[in-house]
């Protein structure tokens, strides 16, 4: 267990925050350029007021008219976001780690809190799953992919939620709940959880377009 | 012993597709998909491809969907599924069958309308897309006929219309004359360099819709307006070219207008009330030319009368009784912010306005824009089928009191009007102008 | 074998601290004291004394029990009869590493070094 935790949590993290890092730079600078090349006009139409404008109004809970549709849905996506960005930055096993590695350490969530928010994390990905079962606007444009996407984003937090209890096999566990995460981490850049890099790019665009351009609501 | 009623599937024959498919080949169709997706589209596309998370919630923003009781094949990103995803996951190896399709979808069932833009918790331009599959369809000539046809009338005369030359000028004169009964030293100032302002109409004005050229030379007239109307091709600010995707074309339409516009040094174009047409000269075409805005200021009728009555150019002699209720068109309320300025408008003509729910930019479509309308008959019930809603809608605001219906763009003025009698909802639809031509103040 | 101890002593700075409460006899314990933390996140650490001592075969008390003075660790001289939090608080100040890291660096650290006994959270603070 010894070698096996050790490369999971010592070279495969390396590379996995290495693939994460390097992986969304990549795929922002490949967009730039692509900008750069085909589109440049993006630039000229990119306002920064009326980005930030947009920005905020769709980062703030029902203050866009399909938010206030889908009650709901607009909890349960702020809070499974919010969990899911704070828990894992803010967790005492995981900055106490990054201390003995690096002699740096921040804030921690107490463990209570921690333990909660992981259970929204996980709750919201049940609330997303039943959603694109049962919802048929949803299931039609739903294919395998957006289920394993599901499943990657949910594993880390499954498997920390046991592993904090040290349910079933801890040691085992433990290992897969690390190589879930590092999955995780890789697979924003090259997944549609690229969504985490590029939502804001188009939404900011389109705030500047709807507020320079259009002179209307973008929400 | 009766049989069960089976409902009664109309299948479309459309001759622009039927005939269109015959002529592709799998190569043909493959290289064009990835000329247009990989060679010509960018980081748009692909952000937009890359982030979309498949979570239905554009759905709701789309009158298609929301009148076929939310079938999601009419959803926006349902219809990207049935078009885009499987091009570029094929990587252009589809069928003949399924451009047809495709073109059937992005046409047809999608009035680029981009009321799903705002529905999108990312931003993705949903109608881009689908504008994007149009481009697809036309360089394959694979387009609805009808349109198709309107696109070949720009690419001749200059017009949507097929109008020549002489019967511009002398349905001009026509109106001049006939406006001269009313007001007789109003002129239709032709070719007059130097002009504040030219005013340029739509090819279906002079073709079957004289009287709106009559009005507004009236409300120039009126308000002592310097303006001027181009005697040659130019005149015409309406581009079908845009909505099948012939880009080339929609170029050489609107670097017509604007170098008519240019030639007679005028300050401003004022364009009548039409929705379609602003977006092909403040959006779309004059960015295909490479202008940032429009090389000369656009502005659209609702602004330009509501700088006339806010200036008292004209005033109003009795405001319009009937209690009324006003559509917001897409392209100038999503697309050019006039929404309080119609509100204006109308308040300062009519007695009472009634709005109807959801409005400004919330408002749904008239399901006849985007070219949807321009693909001819064989569509019509397309239409019908496809905006419930907004019969759904209209009859809301009927039953609080509106009788009159406004409609200040031509594509929503004629698809409204095949609403108001499919549903039976006994709306009279009317421009702005046709009131403000009405209510204002004129010389006796 | 003599590299390992050797780098045992040049990253010593950051191995630090440790425990024993006097009250307790080293043969009764079960848990590393945990009363130097004002608020406990973890069940402490299992830990027996005397048998984890036997199986590691570690004879010199300041092997753990360490004192240092400038950043270097006395060789003749053990800390065995005071309680870890004396010099280690919560917070750790300048050279010396706070209580929590002292902890870490001094099981799991070792544990790493000899690449023997538990590294994994929940192998020590177990519920």
């Amino acid at each position: 267990m010894h070698s096996i935790y050790n490369f999971v949590s010592g070279p495969l993290a390396w590379l996995a925050f290495i693939l994460f890092i390097g992986g969304c730079l990549y795929r922002l600078i490949s967009l730039m350029v692509l900008v750069h090349r085909k589109e440049k006009f993006i630039y000229s139409y990119m306002s920064l007021k009326y980005s930030l404008r947009s920005i905020f109004r769709w980062s703030t809970p029902f203050a866009t008219e399909n938010m206030r549709r889908h009650p709901a849905l607009t909890i349960v996506a702020f809070a499974f976001h919010i969990c899911l960005i704070l828990t894992p930055l803010f967790l005492l096993a995981h900055v106490t780690l990054i201390e003995e590695s690096w002699n740096l350490s921040w804030w921690t969530l107490p463990e209570g809190l921690a333990e909660i928010m992981t259970l929204i994390v996980v709750a919201a990905c049940v609330f997303f799953l039943v959603r694109r079962l049962v919802n048929p606007e949803v299931r039609y444009v739903t294919s395998v992919s957006d289920y394993i996407l599901l499943a990657i984003v949910a594993a880390p937090f499954i498997t920390g939620f046991l592993v904090y209890y040290q349910w079933f096999g801890y040691q085992t566990l433990l290992i897969l709940h690390i190589l879930s995460g590092e999955v995780m981490l890789v697979a924003i850049p090259f997944t549609r959880l690229s969504h985490m890099l590029f939502a804001p790019l188009t939404r900011a665009y389109m705030g500047s377009e709807f507020g320079g351009v259009r002179h209307a609501r973008d929400w | 012993m009766t049989e069960a009623a089976v409902k009664e599937e109309k299948k479309i024959t459309d001759e622009g597709l039927e005939v269109g498919v015959q002529n592709l080949t799998a190569e043909r169709i493959q290289k064009v998909i990835n000329r247009v997706l990989k060679g010509e589209s960018g980081a748009r596309l692909k952000a937009y491809v890359d982030t979309c998370v498949h979570c239905g919630l554009c759905s709701e923003a789309c009158h298609y969907y929301l009148s076929h009781d939310k079938d999601p094949q009419y959803s926006p990103v349902g219809k990207v599924k049935q078009t885009l995803w499987k091009m570029l996951k094929a990587r252009g190896n589809v069928s003949a069958d399924f451009i047809k399709r495709a073109s059937e979808i992005a046409s047809t069932e999608c009035n680029a309308c981009k009321r799903c833009a705002m529905y999108c918790p990312f931003g993705i331009d949903i109608a881009y897309m689908m504008l994007t599959v149009r481009r697809i369809c036309h360089l394959l000539g694979v387009t609805p006929l009808y349109i198709q046809d309107t696109a070949h009338s720009h690419a001749v005369t200059m017009n949507q219309m097929w109008i020549k030359d002489d019967e511009w000028i002398d349905t001009l004169q026509w109106q001049e004359e006939e406006a001269q009964a009313e007001i007789p030293t109003l002129r239709i100032p032709l070719e007059r360099e130097g002009a504040d302002i030219m005013y340029s109409v739509i090819g279906p004005e002079p073709k079957f819709q004289a009287q709106l050229l009559y009005q507004a030379a009236v409300i120039m007239d009126v308000a002592g307006v310097d303006w001027t109307m181009p005697a040659t091709p130019g005149w015409d600010n309406s581009d079908m070219a845009m909505y099948t995707g012939d880009n080339e074309i929609m170029g050489r339409v609107k670097r017509a207008h604007f170098e008519t516009a240019a030639r007679l040094r005028v300050n401003r174009i004022v364009m009548g009330e039409c929705g379609h047409a602003f977006r092909s000269v403040y959006d779309m075409g004059n960015r295909w030319l490479g202008w940032r805005m429009p090389p000369i200021p656009i502005v659209h009728a609702i602004d330009f009368y509501y700088e006339l009555i806010q200036n008292k150019k004209i005033t109003i002699t009795e405001k319009f009784k009937e209690p009324v209720t006003l559509h917001d068109p897409c392209n100038v309320i999503r697309g050019g912010g006039l929404a309080e300025k119609a509100r204006y408008v109308v308040n300062a003509i009519c007695e009472e306005l009634i709005e109807m729910h959801p409005n400004r930019e919330h408002n749904y479509c008239c399901c006849a824009g985007g070219g949807v309308i321009n693909c001819g008959p064989p569509y019509k019930m397309t239409r019908m089928d496809g905006n419930r809603i907004k019969a759904e809608q209209l009859f809301a605001a009927k039953s609080r009191g509106a009788k009159i219906l406004i409609a200040p763009c031509h594509n929503c003025h004629s698809g409204l009007e095949d609403i108001n009698h499919h549903y039976g909802l006994g709306y009279e639809i009317k421009f702005i102008s046709d009131i403000l031509y009405e209510v204002m103040d004129k010389p006796a | 074998m003599m590299m390992k101890w050797l780098k045992l002593i040049l990253i010593a700075p950051a191995l630090v601290g440790i425990i024993l409460l006097p009250a307790f006899s080293q043969e009764d314990m079960e848990v590393v004291d945990d009363g130097g933390f004002s608020k406990k996140q973890r069940p402490p650490a299992i830990f027996r004394h005397d048998e984890h001592n036997e199986k590691a075969e570690i004879e010199d008390c300041n092997e753990c029990h360490h004192v240092y003075e400038e950043g270097k660790k006395l060789e003749d001289e053990s800390s065995e009869d005071q309680i870890c939090s004396e010099c280690h608080d919560e917070k750790g100040s300048g050279n010396t590493p706070g209580l929590r890291k002292a902890f870490h660096t001094n099981c799991k650290g070792c544990h790493l070094e000899q690449n023997k006994g538990p590294i994994m959270c929940g192998t020590c603070h177990v519920r």
